[in-house]
């Protein structure tokens, strides 16, 4: 990935921290709130692929975790998972690059972070309580993807737009780190 | 082959990450980072506030309708300034009532505080919950008015939180529905008060009145701070209702679950409380 994407998908983060802090967390249904975050991760691993959603979910971890109040790491560690299952889907035989995929597996990505958020931070001794109210918080991240994911989709391919091209022009040999 | 070597790559890829986030972790337990990222999460809220400040006044409309539309029928069906007036008047009470009835404890037991002579620091809410699983909000007041750790904030109707930490222009406070939350509380008077703990078990949920000490709670009655907990809160601070009544196999434990008083979920403006535990 060349500088320049790195640069906007930090412009993205940033930007869509203060939407997250601004705006969505505002917004609390049954005490839940959307999580752009996480879906841009899950879009970032339906798009780039394991390596790079993994990566770009660790930035948006870090970024995201100095609003949060649990341990810091706890966010990227989930994200780095997050970007790399979302990406492994991309993987997968077939036509995977369809905008609709896309989007349906940014939305599971979405749902499954959050189960690992609250399995990681209860593992971790943060007072996550793994009870029906997981379950609630996993629903509205979901239903809340649902709407953010098409955004996030497109922001991220924009985003990384200019690094799939640099990459075309600079092909990396067979089994080289930057394949996807 | 090729496939093989990617699919080792991207192994190596997410073991590193991994490996970089558990090591974040990690150090966020060690004392001297951990505090150099609490600055740093500060500087960051501090930042973000003015913004925050100003969308939060122009979305309470939206978040309310949106709530609206999830609670139609159930809850959000009064407006704000129906139930601050509603909230005030049932302070009031709850506040003479607790007054009159526990006036002959109280002046026996020097030394605790009386709630009404504390002084105040009244805040708006900025912010909601930043995480789905931390219950904290932030508020617009820090340090440079005041503000400091462990302060306890209320609304009109009661406990809403205690500070937890606090910038020069922001704090957070940890509300008393977080799970991490846990208030020395007292209920009846004379010689039927009762003492016991009320612990958070998340937003949305009653807190749990475990660990009673005399008579077992009735439904309906309101439970205050004691103000012998540690000293962690002055006594007599409306916290909530007992909402139902569970005893244990033999009838031996008594455990109780009480909602909050204070509308976590409606929360606009707060008053910290000038007061800091005893050391």
């Amino acid at each position: 990935m060349t500088p320049r994407a790195w640069g906007r998908l930090v412009v993205v983060a940033i930007v869509a921290l203060i939407a997250q802090v601004g705006v969505l967390d505002q917004i609390t249904v049954l005490g839940a709130h959307a999580d752009v975050m996480v879906v841009l991760a899950g879009a970032a691993g339906a798009i780039a692929g394991p390596s790079r959603g993994a990566m770009i979910g660790f930035v948006l971890g870090l970024v995201a975790d100095l609003v949060v109040p649990t341990t810091y790491g706890l966010s990227s560690l989930t994200f780095v998972l997050v970007g790399f299952a979302a990406g492994l889907v991309r993987s997968l035989p077939g036509d995977r690059d369809g905008r609709s995929i896309q989007l349906a597996t940014c939305i599971a990505a979405a749902a499954v972070g959050t189960f690992v958020y609250a399995l990681l931070g209860a593992l971790l001794g943060q007072s996550i309580a793994l009870d029906r109210q997981v379950v609630v918080v996993a629903l509205v991240v979901t239903l809340g993807s649902v709407v953010l994911g098409a955004p996030a989709v497109e922001t991220v391919r924009w985003a990384l737009s200019g690094a799939d091209r640099a990459e075309a022009a600079h092909p990396v040999p067979s089994g080289g780190s930057a394949t996807r | 082959m090729a496939s093989t070597t990617r699919r080792a790559s991207q192994r190596v890829t997410l073991l590193m990450l991994v490996l970089a986030s558990v090591t974040i972790l990690t150090l966020d337990y060690h004392g001297e980072v951990s505090r150099g990222i609490s600055r740093v999460r500060r500087d960051v809220l501090d930042a973000l506030a003015p913004v925050q400040r100003g969308i939060a006044a122009g979305l309470h409309p939206i978040g309310d309708v949106a709530a609206g539309a999830f609670h139609y029928g159930a809850l959000v069906t009064q407006n704000a300034r129906l139930r601050s007036e509603l909230g005030a008047v049932q302070s009031q009470l709850a506040e003479n009532r607790f007054a009159v009835s526990r006036a002959e404890s109280i002046l026996a037991l020097e030394g605790i505080p009386f709630v009404q002579n504390i002084a105040t620091t009244p805040a708006q809410v900025i912010s909601s919950p930043t995480s789905n699983f931390a219950y904290t909000m932030e508020i617009d007041r820090g340090t440079s008015a005041g503000v400091a750790p462990r302060m306890p904030v209320v609304s009109g109707r009661g406990l809403a939180g205690t500070v937890v930490d606090a910038g020069s222009s922001t704090a957070q406070v940890r509300l008393v529905t977080d799970q991490q939350s846990s208030i020395g509380v007292t209920f009846g008077t004379g010689t039927r008060a009762s003492s016991a703990i009320a612990v958070g078990q998340g937003v949305g949920e009653a807190l749990v009145v475990d660990q009673i000490a005399g008579r077992s709670p009735h439904v309906g009655e309101t439970i205050y701070t004691s103000g012998t907990d540690g000293g962690a809160y002055p006594a007599g601070i409306p916290v909530a209702v007992v909402a139902s009544i569970k005893t244990g196999a033999g009838g031996l434990t008594t455990t109780a679950t009480a909602t909050p008083l204070v509308d976590l979920s409606a929360l606009e403006y707060v008053d910290v409380l000038e007061w800091l535990p005893q050391p």
